[in-house]
């Protein structure tokens, strides 16, 4: 599997809008995270909502924030986290 | 609270304000567990996939707040039949007009309860109230029932699906899958080689067990420990680990919990009773995509000596799903 991004890479979320069906939820858009782990190649999903013959397979990594940088006024713990899963054309090196 | 912006539509919840959980997970009806078979069905056999589902959910509109999860579920999943040209109205207009009938039982004649005396406490009393009219009119199934069933009817007919597939599924979600997570649990807190294979590897730990799990997805399993709690929630639709732990609660599902979670979890912790201590770590797990998630909670301290069997009874789902945590 070939991918972009390693283990601990800092990553930005793309702050693109998005058209149709898509799994980077909007409160993440914008954000700095780091590569928790790469999870695997799957089809990609905006794709397959549109029916799409053969799409394409493309990598998916979990993705950790700190809370803190997620939200404005964040009111628990500086230690607190965020992990969510984003496809690679979603993610840009810092 | 951050600002939102670029919302993608009215499914896309994630660090919203919202009012308190309701915690209340009231039985599924027949329907609704028809319904949701006939969804995991089509889509596990790919005639049509969860992310066209999905999307055309997403793309309801006005209605998506107005109607209810099963009922979106059916109307975006005949929307994506008429779109692919599964049928066509008039084929399903007939169908359903035929399961209307089905259920179009005789009404009995009920007397007239201004003339019925009986005693009340030893007094002839008769009823001029409209406390009769609730076993007078009964409670039909809903509307979108049938257009369920005249949908599954249609792919029964075409061959896509059997009715055995339906009743097979709502049979694994009434008595297998809510299962297997505690199984797996009980299994993870008796023997320390699978427990560290199922955090390493979660799919082929549960596997090696003989527990074949019917999902595309990748299961990926956190262990609580004193120094992280984590919780799942799904910001984006209701994302949960069916084949381990059956249909998610209400609550999962519902508007508040997915959009809170988030950005308040202490506070929604809360709300279930758990309260974290402020120097543990935090991991809210929004499984937005492809990876499903088990919480792996801490074995009870009074359970020493228990087997299996006698560990899998304490397992309870909220400790999975991370909202709760063992006494």
């Amino acid at each position: 599997m070939k991918t972009k991004f390693k283990i601990d890479d800092i990553v930005i979320v793309d702050d693109r809008v998005s058209r149709s069906h898509c799994r980077t939820p909007s409160y993440i858009r914008g954000k700095v995270g780091i590569i928790e782990r790469i999870c695997g190649e799957f089809p990609n999903p905006e794709e397959i909502a549109l029916c799409q013959d053969s799409p394409s397979i493309i990598p998916l990594y979990r993705c950790r924030f700190k809370q803190a940088d997620v939200w404005e006024n964040y009111e628990g713990s500086d230690k607190d986290t965020l992990e969510l899963e984003i496809y690679e054309h979603w993610l840009k090196k810092i | 609270m951050s600002k939102i912006y670029k919302k993608m539509g009215p499914h896309d919840v994630g660090g919203e304000n919202s009012i308190p959980i309701d915690l209340n997970d009231p039985e599924m009806t027949h329907w609704e567990k028809y319904a949701n078979a006939l969804r995991i069905v089509v889509s596990s056999k790919r005639i049509i996939t969860l992310d066209e589902l999905r999307y055309h959910t997403e793309k309801l509109g006005d209605a998506y707040f107005k109607i209810g999860y099963f009922e979106r579920n059916c109307l975006s999943l005949h929307n994506i039949c008429l779109n692919k040209g599964i049928y066509d109205q008039e084929l399903f207009n007939v169908v359903k007009l035929k399961k209307v009938a089905e259920f179009d039982v005789p009404k009995i004649d009920l007397p007239d309860p201004k003339k019925i005396e009986h005693l009340h406490d030893g007094v002839p009393h008769s009823h001029e109230q409209s406390d009769f009219q609730e076993d007078e009119t009964g409670e039909g199934p809903p509307d979108y029932y049938f257009d369920t069933l005249a949908i599954a009817d249609i792919m029964i007919k075409l061959g896509l699906i059997t009715k055995e597939d339906i009743t097979q599924k709502i049979d694994q979600f009434d008595n297998v899958f809510p299962n297997r997570g505690k199984t797996v649990i009980a299994k993870a807190w008796s023997d320390e080689d699978f427990r560290q294979h199922l955090i390493e590897d979660a799919k082929t730990a549960i596997s090696n067990i003989g527990i074949k799990l019917e999902t595309f997805a990748d299961i990926i399993c956190m262990p609580q420990s004193p120094e992280t709690h984590h919780i799942v929630v799904c910001t984006l639709c209701s994302c949960y680990p069916r084949t381990l732990l059956g249909m998610p609660p209400s609550w999962y599902k519902s508007r508040s919990y997915r959009s809170r979670v988030v950005h308040e979890p202490r506070k929604v912790l809360a709300e279930f009773g758990t309260i974290v201590p402020e120097n543990r770590e935090i991991k809210v797990h929004d499984s937005n995509a492809d990876m499903r998630y088990l919480i792996l909670p801490p074995r009870p301290s009074n359970t020493d000596g228990w087997d299996e069997e006698q560990l899998s009874e304490i397992v309870e789902r909220d400790y999975l799903v991370g909202v709760r945590l063992p006494d």
